[in-house]
């Protein structure tokens, strides 16, 4: 029990390093000077430190909806698969719950764009529900066809049988699975080929428009959600795509962990220096992408067993 | 003559819960009712008929209550006949109700042999002999699917639900809809009973369908009304998924797949009555603070209408499924009783198709989330948008009531959702189908298990106290930090912040529409006044869209124009002169003739194109005649 807590604690201090992590590497690649990794921390308690300017337009929805979008994706990190053999986990709680209530704070988020009154408010929660929209058919595909190769449909679990017992044999609809659900990760989580969480132009934001007259406390725990949401799909991708290091002992099993979440972070950050976001209307194709593979993942494992 | 078993009760029940909430609203609602006497005698009419329809025991009283529910509707939709939309949804409605009372008419004339007023068990002797079972089948879906909307015969739900005053749109989208479907719950559990596979695959392939174009629709409307109405249909398509499930395992003998599909069907029934229509109570509020359906003369409106407003926040949560809301927990069933095909063994190309429905099921689910931000996020937040919005006040005491009672009723079937399940399981095993209750809640009532997907779990109480608590703590923590505020207006560029920067609901849903253009092929109409010596610099501009729904626009057009051609030529008949006549006996002779040659000595084409050209030149010649 003690571990589980720990590790819900750790993973939420280590969200903010990993999104100023990924911003380091970008920087590095383009030759800048990086920022340090306690970049998150710092923004954070500046944030908490400022007076908060809540716009006369908007409604009790602006005071609440923060809470609600950020206290949901706090409930998933309690429903996270072990990273450390024999802690304590959640094993019953199903994907379907985890979609949902990820949906549960986007759904609140896009509320309080719409609740400022402004153009880029509206404008962000009309892209962004436009691309959660697309991206649940694709969400719920690859966590079928993850359940059928882990046997079990409840994420915690999941997790476990697969680093346990690696389905070798059905290597093809694993990898599929793992594809769709990386590009999952990325728009999900508003990294660029779909939104670029780091300018403010109109043409391309998404995320970052319905958040635009937040300020404050109310900015910096939309900020917190963001990047407990990256952890949220870093981990479920290293537990479910990456499952090997569970198995070793307490100190190491965490170390590989985090290596992992940093791998992936890597990975992000690459695709990130390498890609140019997409306009709005090619995001389909992305997504589409994503939702073909799922399918193929699933006739794969049908057809071939493979 | 009644009946009164398990299914009758629980559909009573239904009827109960829907009406006793809206009973109140109602009651709030009647000043603004110009034909009071009318409305009252109606809506009373429709209540007593819908309780009716659901315990009657043989097929005349059926039909008669039944066509007593579809005549005091349609009257109740011409409560207001001051428009011409109004009288128009009427006329539609009429048409379409009859045109499924046609079928349903033929479905009991065939299993009752002409004697309408034999049992629902002796009805079953009858059908089990009849020779054509799928025949009857699809009078029975045209019948009822007609009057639940489902596609291809959904287009008259959208003008038809939102004519009527708002406690009858709550009621028809709440309850008739579900009355329609406890008719295929009644007949084809008491008579069709055994079924084919292919009927459950071809109700599945509706429900999909049905549940993707109602949600598209509803995304691109303006219309409050209209916009639940269309997710009306879309609730009916997931309804209609979790029914075909059922009966696909059912056919598969799978039998406890089979009731869970079921339980997660009439679950939704009972989810989806409560939440649209508390849905369509607060349309109906907002409409008669506002005095329009048009969504973007909205906004603003939690301001002045905070119960309303969060009743909506409410049941719009409910709907869109997100947990953990009454809404979540039926869609989960579905989905774990489509994840359930995996254990399908025997039948590939099934398992194979299952995933796509999983994919509308998903779609519709992202979809309707976009749709219920547009409707809420519209209407109640951001800045007023006209000043009608601006002059709103909340609403009188007793439709509040109506509103808050639904709202205890969602919540009810939110927090006791065990006691509903063992309702539906009971009910489910009083038509002969195994208990499933034991294995959906095996250790507690705090978790919900999936059957035959392994580990699908859901605890509904435990989420929602842990959402509850962990939000709580963040909101205390808020508190204590003590953080100074300060109000200023929204920084719109530089611009002043007025309700024309706000995003409209046009273009809320125009990322939508513009992926969607093949499905909605939408009208726009640009009129704009540009300033003097100026081309691109304008005062003042005005962008409507308008979307005819696509069936509409194909299916039920065209068909009027083929009733009109082929009415034309049944005219044409009647007036022609009797040489004409002649001339056509003289016709139909030799096309008799030719056509006994022909299976009389064989088939060659040299003849057959001889006798078609003598036959064509004399049509031309004797029968139409020379064009005037």
């Amino acid at each position: 029990m003690i571990i589980y807590l720990t590790t819900i604690l750790f993973l939420i201090l280590l969200a903010p390093i990993l999104l100023s992590y990924i911003k380091a590497v970008k920087m590095l690649l383009l030759f800048k000077r990086p920022i340090s990794l306690l970049q998150g921390y710092r923004n954070f308690s500046k944030l908490i430190q400022k007076e908060t300017i809540i716009s006369e337009e908007t409604s009790s929805i602006t005071r609440y909806a923060p809470f609600l979008v950020l206290s949901p994706l706090i409930v998933i990190m309690f429903f996270l698969p072990p990273i450390v053999h024999g802690s304590f986990y959640v094993s019953f709680v199903d994907a379907f719950t985890i979609t949902g209530l990820i949906s549960l704070s986007t759904f609140f988020l896009m509320l309080l764009g719409l609740d400022s009154a402004s153009a880029f408010g509206g404008m962000g929660s009309s892209r962004e529900s436009f691309v959660s929209a697309l991206v649940e058919p694709a969400m719920v595909l690859t966590i079928f066809s993850v359940s059928l190769m882990a046997g079990n449909l409840g994420i915690g679990q999941a997790g476990v049988n697969l680093a346990e017992h690696f389905p070798q044999e059905h290597m093809a609809s694993f990898l599929f699975a793992g594809i769709s659900f990386f590009i999952l990760l990325v728009a999900e989580n508003g990294r660029i080929p779909v939104d670029n969480p780091e300018t403010h132009l109109e043409l391309t934001m998404i995320h970052e428009a319905m958040i635009l007259d937040l300020t404050g406390v109310y900015l910096a725990i939309i900020e917190s959600a963001s990047s407990i949401k990256f952890v949220i799909f870093a981990s479920l991708f290293s537990s479910l795509f990456i499952p090997f290091g569970y198995e070793l002992s307490a100190p190491l099993a965490v170390l590989v962990f985090i290596l992992k979440l940093f791998f992936i972070a890597t990975l992000v950050a690459f695709l990130e220096i390498s890609t140019a976001k997409l306009r709005l209307f090619k995001i389909p194709n992305l997504l589409g992408l994503s939702i073909v593979f799922a399918f193929l993942s699933l006739i794969t494992f049908y057809v071939l067993g493979a | 003559m009644f009946l009164f078993d398990t299914l009758s009760l629980t559909f009573v029940a239904l009827i109960f819960f829907a009406t006793i909430p809206n009973l109140f609203y109602s009651a709030g609602y009647l000043p603004h009712i110009d034909r009071k006497l009318h409305y009252l005698l109606h809506y009373f009419t429709f209540i007593f008929s819908m309780l009716g329809v659901v315990v009657s025991a043989n097929a005349l009283v059926f039909l008669f209550f039944w066509e007593i529910m579809s005549l005091s509707s349609w009257q109740l939709i011409l409560t207001e006949p001051k428009e011409k939309n109004t009288i128009n949804a009427a006329k539609f409605y009429f048409f379409m109700t009859h045109f499924g009372f046609i079928f349903l008419l033929l479905f009991f004339l065939i299993v009752t042999n002409g004697d309408l007023e034999i049992s629902f068990a002796q009805m079953k002797i009858i059908a089990s002999n009849f020779a054509y079972p799928t025949m009857l089948f699809f009078f029975l879906i045209l019948g009822f699917l007609s009057k639940a909307g489902a596609v291809p015969l959904h287009v008259w739900l959208p003008y038809a639900h939102p004519a009527a005053p708002s406690p009858v749109s709550a009621l028809m989208s709440g309850v008739m809809l579900k009355v329609a479907l406890y008719g295929m719950f009644r007949f084809l559990f008491d008579v069709l009973y055994p079924w084919p596979l292919e009927w459950g695959i071809f109700i599945l392939i509706i429900g999909s369908i049905t549940s993707l174009v109602g949600i598209l629709y509803a995304m691109s409307e303006h219309d409050i009304k209209a916009l639940l109405a269309n997710s009306s249909i879309e609730n009916i398509g997931i309804i209609l998924i979790a029914f075909a499930m059922g009966m696909i395992f059912d056919a598969l003998q799978m039998h406890t797949l089979s009731t869970f599909a079921f339980i997660a069907a009439l679950f939704h029934i009972f989810n989806h009555m409560g939440f649209k229509s508390l849905l369509f109570m607060g349309a109906g509020a907002i409409l008669h603070q506002t005095h329009t359906k048009e969504i973007e003369k909205y906004g603003g409106l939690i301001k002045s209408m905070p119960i309303t407003a969060f009743t909506f926040l409410f049941a719009a949560i409910s709907i869109t499924a997100l947990p953990p809301s009454n809404g979540f927990l039926s869609e989960w069933m579905i989905f774990q009783s489509m994840l359930s095909s995996s254990n399908i063994t025997n039948d590939m190309s099934l398992k194979l198709t299952i995933p796509f429905a999983i994919f509308a099921l998903a779609m519709t689910g992202g979809l309707a989330i976009a749709t219920f931000v547009k409707a809420y996020g519209i209407s109640f937040l951001g800045l007023h948008r006209s000043t009608n919005a601006k002059h709103a006040h909340e609403v009188n005491f007793l439709m509040k009531t109506g509103m808050i009672l639904m709202a205890l009723y969602v919540t009810s079937l939110m927090l006791f959702t065990p006691k509903f399940l063992y309702y539906f399981d009971a009910l489910f095993v009083s038509l002969g189908m195994p208990s499933v209750y034991a294995d959906i809640f095996p250790q507690n009532i705090f978790s919900m298990h999936s059957i035959g997907v392994h580990g699908g779990v859901v605890s509904p109480l435990i989420l929602l106290g842990a959402l509850v608590g962990i939000t709580l703590l963040l909101l205390f923590s808020y508190k204590a930090l003590g953080v100074k505020e300060r109000f200023y207006h929204t920084w719109s560029c530089g611009y002043k912040t007025s309700a024309q920067t706000q995003y409209t609901a046009t273009g809320f849903s125009g990322v939508m529409r513009r992926f969607f253009t093949w499905l909605y092929q939408p009208q726009e109409h640009f009129i704009k006044q540009n300033l003097a010596g100026h081309t691109t610099k304008f005062s003042d501009a005005n962008y409507t869209i308008h979307i005819k729904p696509l069936f509409e626009r194909s299916l039920y057009e065209n068909t009027k124009k083929l009733t009109n051609i082929i009415s034309y030529w049944v005219y044409r008949l009647a007036h022609f002169e009797q040489t004409r006549y002649a001339a056509m006996i003289f016709n139909i002779l030799l096309m008799v003739l030719f056509s006994y040659r022909i299976f009389a000595h064989g088939f060659s084409w040299a003849t057959f194109v001889l006798e078609f050209l003598v036959m064509m030149i004399s049509v031309k010649i004797l029968i139409i005649g020379d064009k005037k």
